[in-house]
């Protein structure tokens, strides 16, 4: 069976240099924090678009959500050379493939916006439209750093209030560096509900659907 | 008989390691004796049946002990009251019930597990996972959903769990057969 690509945990666009390699920090996220408020109410779909985290799935379990996994970056990465240099609407509806009934209350899209071109950003919060309910969150970090790692980070749930930030590359690559107008015009239908500067040059946003 | 029955552990099978204590929100207080047997990963009977990396079994699966796969299963491996073990060289393309079940290897289907589900690291999930405790270690791959809620019992209360696991633990309980 061949339906994880041993490319998929690869670099999509590896460039620049070569940092040495950093033992994963720790930062208190206060997005998260008022997420954790937010789904503990009710039994809620949660799409995780970062790679299976176990210590996630434990935590999250918590809430008894129903979790879906899909890994963005390693779908990105796994795109065959001829399907164009961006990702359009067509790789994201087929990357979100699910039963038309499937509703997310909550995105987890961690830093992976970063990872994305705008077109892409934009083709892909129309698909995420489609797949949520109005009220639905989505939970994203955008860095305000000149570069940010090759790969997106592997973020670990320590509580409610704290993520560890696992490096998966020492390479590093630019930064988008979006701004909050650009991230709400690329989201459209989405708008900010709450958005935390964080010290370490990380932007935290709690986006709500429309 | 397509697949190997063994009463004792097969050598080509290590032990599984144990599995990581489970991560929580709240600080992790040691856990009481009684609630120890969630806690610990299942260990492989003594009676476990075996299917052999070279076996191909299309069709149900279905039984009364523990059961191991290392070759190739298509269809349904039906062991609810069971621990099934899919081994680092199993290749299942069915949907899976059991008591307690392990992946090392790669299934193609859905995962039904009456306590809980194991995706060790070297093992791969494409398919929902419904089970009231789920544990992926890192650098297993997953794609699908998982479902935390306690699967419904068909009997109300406690006493229909308590009945079903003494059924499983009866002595004369054994035996895995095939429907193609």
């Amino acid at each position: 069976m061949s339906w994880f690509s041993s490319r998929g945990s690869g670099p999509r666009k590896e460039q620049g240099r070569v940092q040495t390699e950093v033992e994963p920090d720790v930062h208190r996220s206060l997005a998260l924090a008022a997420l954790c408020e937010e789904i503990r109410r009710r039994k809620l779909q949660v799409l995780d678009l970062g790679s299976a985290v176990g210590s996630n799935v434990e935590f999250l379990s918590q809430y008894g959500c129903k979790l879906f996994i899909e890994d963005l970056y390693a779908a990105l990465s796994s795109r065959a050379p001829g399907e164009g240099e961006l990702a359009g609407p067509n790789f994201f509806a087929e990357f979100l493939s699910l039963p038309e009934d499937t509703r997310f209350d909550v995105v987890l899209a961690w830093d992976l916006f970063d990872y994305l071109q705008r077109k892409e950003l934009a083709a892909f919060s129309e698909q995420l439209r489609n797949l949520t309910n109005r009220g639905a969150l989505i939970f994203a970090l955008v860095s305000y750093h000149k570069t940010i790692p090759a790969q997106p980070y592997r973020f670990r749930i320590k509580d409610e209030q704290h993520l560890i930030y696992e490096r998966r590359t020492g390479a590093d690559r630019p930064s988008p560096r979006l701004a909050p107008a650009e991230v709400t015009g690329l989201l459209k239908g989405f708008r900010v509900d709450r958005s935390f500067l964080l010290k370490h040059g990380i932007q935290e946003y709690l986006l709500v659907r429309e | 008989m397509v697949w190997k029955k063994s009463d004792d552990p097969p050598t080509h099978h290590p032990e599984p390691t144990p599995a990581p204590r489970p991560m929580t929100a709240s600080a992790p207080t040691p856990s009481p004796a009684p609630t120890s047997a969630m806690n610990e990963p299942p260990r492989r009977s003594s009676t476990n049946a075996t299917i052999g990396p070279s076996i191909f079994i299309k069709g149900d699966l279905s039984g009364e002990e523990d059961l191991v796969i290392e070759g190739r299963v298509e269809g349904k491996v039906d062991l609810k009251q069971n621990n099934v073990t899919i081994g680092k060289n199993g290749r299942v393309r069915a949907d899976v019930f059991g008591k307690v079940v392990i992946i090392e290897g790669e299934v193609d289907g859905n995962v039904f597990a009456r306590e809980q589900a194991i995706l060790r690291q070297a093992g791969a999930i494409r398919g929902n996972i419904t089970a009231p405790r789920v544990m992926l270690e890192d650098g297993s791959r997953f794609k699908g959903s998982i479902d935390m809620e306690a699967p419904k019992e068909t009997g109300s209360g406690p006493s229909s769990r308590q009945n079903s696991d003494r059924e499983a633990n009866r002595p004369e309980a054994t035996g895995v057969k095939a429907t193609a």
